[in-house]
């Protein structure tokens, strides 16, 4: 015990252990926060996509969407980065952090897709046909009645996968990226404090503290929601 | 001119046929019932009429006017539709509920459609809801609404969907009279309904469909005494 509290004082004392732990913790949120935002951008228009009325016009981008969604669903993350890494972006000098961002944003776009899709097709029907009968633009009824019941379904949702984007980026680790993860296991490793159970439960309450901070502000979010229209609870 | 003609309509659900060429006329002042059995195609004629349904083939005119997809958005201005199901919207209050189509397709200017909304609101005893969300009423108070949101629009025309089937006899009652009270005002009105002495009451026309074709048809004395048809006499023995 008395070893482990030494470690703790061994690494919060040594300067270069705490640069490198905030640098790759900002690797984390620097990925994280990018890719979320990408997949919110990409999830969106899918989800657009996939909802909209079946028309000609529409057949092929539902087609590409659904074959889109169900790649990646279907593959496991790690595998999507190396394909990113070193098929796709095999280019000496491109900036790994894009490649990254690139690679987590197309991954959550899919996820991002199906729960927003799922709000959609959540909000009961016949509110958009009485929308409709009374000569109402498809617009406005997205708009105007669709999305506020479906941002109510999505929010949760959209928050649990925000969480998953963050804890999924550790595994740039294994394309060498310097991120949080990296810099616990660096941190413990021979040359440096040559321990890893400090700098990895360091890491590892990092993390956890993120996650916690982004699901409180989500509940937050929700609460609000709610608490706008009581009454519209069934 | 009539107001509304329809010209053998016909809808498909891949094989099944569900309307098998219905032809029907209707003119300004008359209160038609359909009635048939379950499965016969009434919501399915009634939801072809504003395009709820693409028909498979045929023509509907309004007005004189024949329907397309270009000017439907147009027509169903003119053509209310209350449902089974009220289909309020849940996430505005009553009175945004009351307003948003004629203030959006600006038909009225929104302090015009207020007064509007207050007036009916008023005069079905829902006053003090107009703040209220849809979740808050009862069923009766919901449908009551709803007719008079398709009010809201002077429509020419009022489709209903079974209003009642989804209430409890006490917010039956309160339905029906505020239809009863829209077609003692002369509204023009075509009722799918499963309530027969309401029917009789309500009807200058009932319209049979069966298996997607309109089989018989008449005044309601006539329709409700003498059928012509052994499949009309056949359901009106079981459901008298
Ligand atoms: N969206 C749909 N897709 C496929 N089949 C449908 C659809 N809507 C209706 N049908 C079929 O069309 C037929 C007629 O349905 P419709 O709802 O018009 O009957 P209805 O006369 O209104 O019956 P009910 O008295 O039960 O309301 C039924 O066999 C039904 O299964
Ligand atoms: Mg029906």
């Amino acid at each position: 015990m008395d070893g482990f509290f030494n470690k703790i004082g061994e690494l919060f004392s040594t300067p270069e252990y705490i640069n490198s732990l905030l640098h790759g913790f900002l690797l984390t949120l620097q990925i994280a926060y990018f890719a979320i935002l990408m997949g919110l951008l990409l999830g969106t228009v899918i989800a657009l996509i996939q909802t909209a009325k079946k028309s000609k016009l529409m057949i092929l981008p539902k087609f590409i969407c659904n074959l889109y969604v169900t790649i990646i669903r279907g593959t496991p993350m790690a595998l999507q980065l190396f394909i990113m890494f070193f098929v796709i972006f095999a280019v000496r000098g491109f900036p790994q952090i894009i490649i990254a961002i690139i690679a987590f944003g197309l991954n959550s776009g899919a996820y991002v897709s199906e729960v927003i899709r799922g709000g959609i097709l959540s909000v009961d029907k016949g509110q958009t046909e009485a929308g409709l009968a009374l000569g109402l633009s498809r617009t406005t009824i997205f708009f105007r009645i669709v999305t506020p019941q479906a941002i109510k379904n999505i929010i949760p949702a959209l928050g649990n996968e925000m969480t998953t984007v963050i804890k999924e980026t550790a595994i740039v680790s294994m394309v060498g990226m310097y991120d949080l993860n990296m810099a616990a296991k660096d941190i413990g490793s021979g040359q440096n404090m040559a321990s890893y159970i400090v700098p990895m439960v360091v890491a590892a309450l990092f993390y956890l503290a993120t996650i916690y901070l982004i699901t409180f502000a989500v509940k937050q979010v929700e609460k609000s929601l709610r608490k706008s229209d009581l009454r519209v609870e069934k | 001119m009539s107001l509304l003609s329809v010209v053998n309509l016909r809808k498909n659900y891949g094989e099944n046929k569900v309307l098998r060429g219905v032809n029907f006329v209707m003119e300004e002042g008359e209160r038609v019932v359909v009635l048939g059995p379950s499965g016969s195609g009434k919501s399915t004629f009634l939801r072809s009429i504003n395009r709820l349904e693409e028909p498979t083939s045929g023509d509907v005119y309004f007005n004189g006017t024949l329907i397309t997809d270009k000017n439907i958005r147009k027509m169903r201005q003119d053509i209310g539709m209350v449902f089974q199901h009220f289909n309020l919207i849940n996430n505005l209050t009553i009175m945004d509920n009351l307003i948003l189509a004629p203030v959006k397709l600006k038909l009225m200017k929104r302090d015009e459609a207020i007064k509007r909304a207050k007036q009916l609101l008023r005069h079905i005893g829902l006053s003090d809801k107009a703040d209220a969300f849809p979740a808050s009423l009862s069923g009766g108070q919901k449908q009551r609404i709803a007719i008079i949101r398709a009010m809201m629009m002077r429509p020419k025309l009022l489709l209903f969907d079974e209003p009642t089937s989804a209430l409890d006899p006490e917010s039956i009652g309160e339905v029906m009279s505020l239809i009863r009270e829209l077609a003692d005002d002369g509204m023009t009105i075509m009722i799918v309904t499963h309530e027969m002495s309401f029917a009789r009451e309500i009807a200058t026309r009932v319209v049979f469909i069966d298996e997607g074709k309109i089989i018989e048809e008449g005044e309601p004395e006539i329709f409700f005494s003498h059928p012509k048809t052994p499949r009309v006499r056949e359901f009106l023995e079981k459901v008298l």
